[in-house]
């Protein structure tokens, strides 16, 4: 099959600069991609890289002037260690009845203040229970230095909050409690030759709108110089900030592999075989709508990212964790 | 109340499937995907990787209502790749390049630390 992607020289597929690197975020630089692609990848890790959270509570003794669905709603909004949640399944896809150590963790909460004076209730404070499907799974993230991790409450003298607390998997498709990052820094073209930006401005565009340190990474426009009409965005510089539960790299990562399992999806659906009329000569009679043609139906509520058979993608063994296509890993089992 | 599960927007249904597609009657070499429960990500990806492809003389797609999790993508090819084939084609070419860019972000992101612990010492 031949195709004519526009290749220039070393113009051979995406690469990478990284800037920074931290333990709380990762500033790179992303060249050789379309804007489809970034945006994708973008978009693919602010809202579908599976985390952990609090999502059930039972609310034992609340004492606290606090009313009991605030504290849940706070609850449910604290960090939690993400790192090999693979290992913990969706709650639907469970065998389970409502939940269970296979598809949750459980963390229990209790605080009772016996001295004048406020006392402050910290998401250190949350016990996770065993079993948990690993040592990481669920667990607050404290980072801070004393280490006391969110603050959820105050209690004064007398007051009492005992509450048991459910963290399921999820995405932040389904609430952004589940995003592994509060935002993704995303820019390109800081000069603005593109003019994919049309400035409002008072008096100057230029005085009033300064360029971004992105733009030291480009060289700055000439004066009366025209616009190229066949320009392509790009490089894209990206800035991953974690929220706690997972490392940067890791997002970035799982952000790769959700967008893979994306497109295997689709690929399975469309080259797997028969799921409709082929495209030849005559398939233009009338067509009763798609039935359910029994193929590989699934039956309902597998989730697009399960990922039963194929390993865990981080932590198993020293060989490049990411190399394998996830289509070809699982046997069909999607 | 009469809210949809959230959970909607991206686990299929009963019975429902990924991908359906049709032929279109009026145009020849061409149909029209309906991608369910998928939206900007995997649509802008797909019909802007079609265009790059020789083959494909046109490729959109259109979120027919903002409150459903779906999009349309409408593919004409010169014949020579039924779009199918194109589309299945884009999404090996995208895993592909996906997988490169994995492998170059373990690089360099390993080589940023070798730097950091060096620097720090």
């Amino acid at each position: 099959m031949d195709y004519d992607i526009p290749m220039d020289g070393e113009d051979t597929g995406p690469t990478v600069t990284i800037r920074e690197a931290s333990p709380a975020a990762v500033d790179f630089i992303l060249r050789h991609v379309d804007l489809a692609f970034a945006n994708s990848l973008r978009r693919v890790i602010m809202s579908e890289i599976p985390t952990m959270a609090i999502d059930l509570v039972e609310v034992k003794k609340n004492t606290s002037v606090l009313a009991d669905e605030f504290i849940c709603h706070r609850l449910g909004l604290i960090p939690l260690n993400s790192k090999s949640v693979d290992d913990v399944l969706y709650t639907r896809d469970c065998d389970c009845d409502q939940y269970c150590e296979n598809c949750s963790v459980t963390l229990s909460l209790y605080a009772r203040c016996t001295s004048d004076g406020v006392m402050r209730v910290f998401a250190r404070d949350l016990v996770p229970q065993d079993p948990r499907a690993n040592e990481w799974v669920g667990v607050p993230v404290i980072k801070d230095d004393n280490p006391d991790g969110a603050l959820i409450l105050k209690l004064t003298k007398g007051q009492e909050v005992e509450m048991k607390c459910i963290a399921k998997k999820g995405i932040a498709k389904e609430h952004a409690k589940w995003a592994p990052t509060a935002a993704v820094g995303f820019e390109y073209d800081p000069w603005n030759k593109l003019k994919h930006l049309d400035y409002w401005y008072e008096e100057s565009a230029k005085d009033e709108w300064p360029v971004s340190r992105n733009g030291e990474w480009e060289d700055q426009p000439q004066e009366g110089e025209g616009v190229a009409l066949d320009g392509q965005p790009g490089p894209f510089y990206v800035n991953v900030e974690t929220v706690g539960g997972l490392e940067p790299d890791v997002i970035v990562q799982q952000g790769i592999k959700v967008l893979q399992q994306k497109l295997a999806g689709v690929i399975q659906e469309l080259a797997g075989g028969d799921n409709q009329a082929e495209t030849n000569g005559d398939g233009f009679g009338p067509r009763s709508p798609e039935g359910p043609s029994g193929g590989y139906d699934q039956g309902g509520y597998t989730t697009p990212f399960d990922q039963r058979g194929g390993a865990s993608a981080w932590g198993g063994g020293g060989m490049t964790p990411y190399g394998a296509t996830p289509y070809g890993q699982n046997g069909g089992n999607w | 109340m009469n809210a949809p599960d959230r959970f909607e927007l991206f686990i299929l249904g009963d019975g429902e499937k990924k991908v359906t597609w049709n032929l279109d009657t009026r145009v020849p070499n061409t149909a029209i995907f309906t991608f369910n429960k998928e939206d900007h990500t995997l649509g802008h990806l797909l019909s802007s990787r079609l265009h790059k492809y020789s083959y494909v003389q046109f490729s959109a797609y259109i979120i027919p209502h903002p409150l459903l999790p779906s999009f349309d993508l409408r593919v004409t090819t010169d014949g020579s790749v039924s779009p199918k084939d194109a589309i299945v084609q884009a999404c090996r070419d995208i895993v592909g390049e996906l997988d490169q860019l994995s492998r170059e972000f373990t690089k360099e992101w390993e080589l940023k630390k070798i730097a950091n612990t060096e620097s720090r010492n």
